[in-house]
């Protein structure tokens, strides 16, 4: 199995199970059942989305390339944008979470909304919200998906202190682009 | 009248490049990979218009993006040609200069950041 750790993507087309524990940020599962190659993602958007919609907004920038790294993994394997279904879980509404935080999370669900909406995937499976953690096991050529939801933090308590560690680091450098190279 | 395509296999990059660039006052053509932007810029060339600049994506089915600009080289040698990617390796953007691109933007991009690239590319 490998372990797909917060903030963290990766695509196969070997017959393997992908495997993390998510909270507050989503996990994306993404497979080409044409192909049989799939990935997984566990990554925030981190911030409020504006009114205008993913397309206009800076932020969302920063889930679209999560995305798009996702995404592009699997096209370079031989996998097709087209054929490509999803299986979306986590933007949990943990205990401790303060009103901003809420909100930031409400922004998450609506980016996996308009995003998949936009790129014409299908979304066959759609957890998300409620107060708890989640395990999720993918296995990638298949798109076969389990879920099961963590009742006490101290069966993941690795991934609870480095999914804190993630976002921590996102927030703090939210405001970060691509570097941008000209050669004439 | 000259067009600046829009060449990625992602409709959201799509929609949000042509919304960043659409006050340019330029006619924008989308494409969703090589091959597609290939037919539309000879249909466009076909019909006596051009070509302003290229913005496009590397990895995409049917034609990759590195493919594209070698193509697209064959046919015109001037239009600027933008890679807009998440590829940061050394070594994918020698290949993507050698084939003849004119720059390399890392996603993600900000709003004024491609805009002030393609002003400085087409004017």
């Amino acid at each position: 199995m490998y372990v797909i750790y917060p903030g963290e993507y990766f695509a196969t087309r070997a017959d393997c199970v992908l495997g993390t524990v998510t909270g507050s940020c989503v996990c994306v599962c993404l497979y080409d059942e044409v192909k049989r190659i799939g990935g997984m993602g566990h990554f925030i958007v981190p911030g409020m989305i504006g009114t205008e919609g993913i397309i206009a907004d800076e932020i969302a920038k920063q889930g679209i390339t999560s995305m798009e790294y996702l995404i592009g993994e699997i096209v370079k394997l031989g996998g097709d944008r087209r054929f490509l279904k999803a299986k979306i879980f986590g933007a949990g509404y943990l205990k401790m979470i303060n009103v901003e935080m809420g909100g930031i999370i409400n922004s998450n669900i609506r980016f996996l909304n308009e995003y998949f909406a936009l790129e014409r995937i299908q979304v066959v499976r759609e957890d998300l919200g409620g107060n708890f953690r989640r395990k999720v096991y993918f296995v990638p050529i298949t798109g076969v998906a389990y879920r099961r939801l963590q009742k006490r933090n101290e069966d993941s308590s690795e991934f609870i202190r480095l999914e804190q560690e993630y976002i921590d680091r996102v927030f703090k450098n939210k405001e970060r682009y691509g570097k941008v190279y000209i050669f004439e | 009248m000259k067009y600046i395509m829009v060449i990625d296999d992602s409709p959201t990059i799509r929609v949000s490049v042509e919304f960043t660039i659409k006050n340019l006052g330029y006619p924008i053509q989308q494409a969703e990979n090589g091959n597609d932007a290939l037919k539309k810029i000879a249909d466009i060339k076909g019909k006596g218009d051009d070509i302003a600049m290229c913005i496009c994506d590397v990895n995409m089915p049917e034609m990759d993006g590195i493919t594209f600009i070698k193509e697209f080289r064959k046919i015109d040698k001037f239009a600027p040609v933008l890679v807009l990617t998440t590829e940061s390796e050394n070594d994918k953007i020698k290949a993507g200069k050698d084939a003849g691109a004119s720059g390399w933007l890392i996603k993600p991009f900000k709003a004024e950041q491609l805009m002030s690239i393609v002003e400085k590319f087409i004017r």
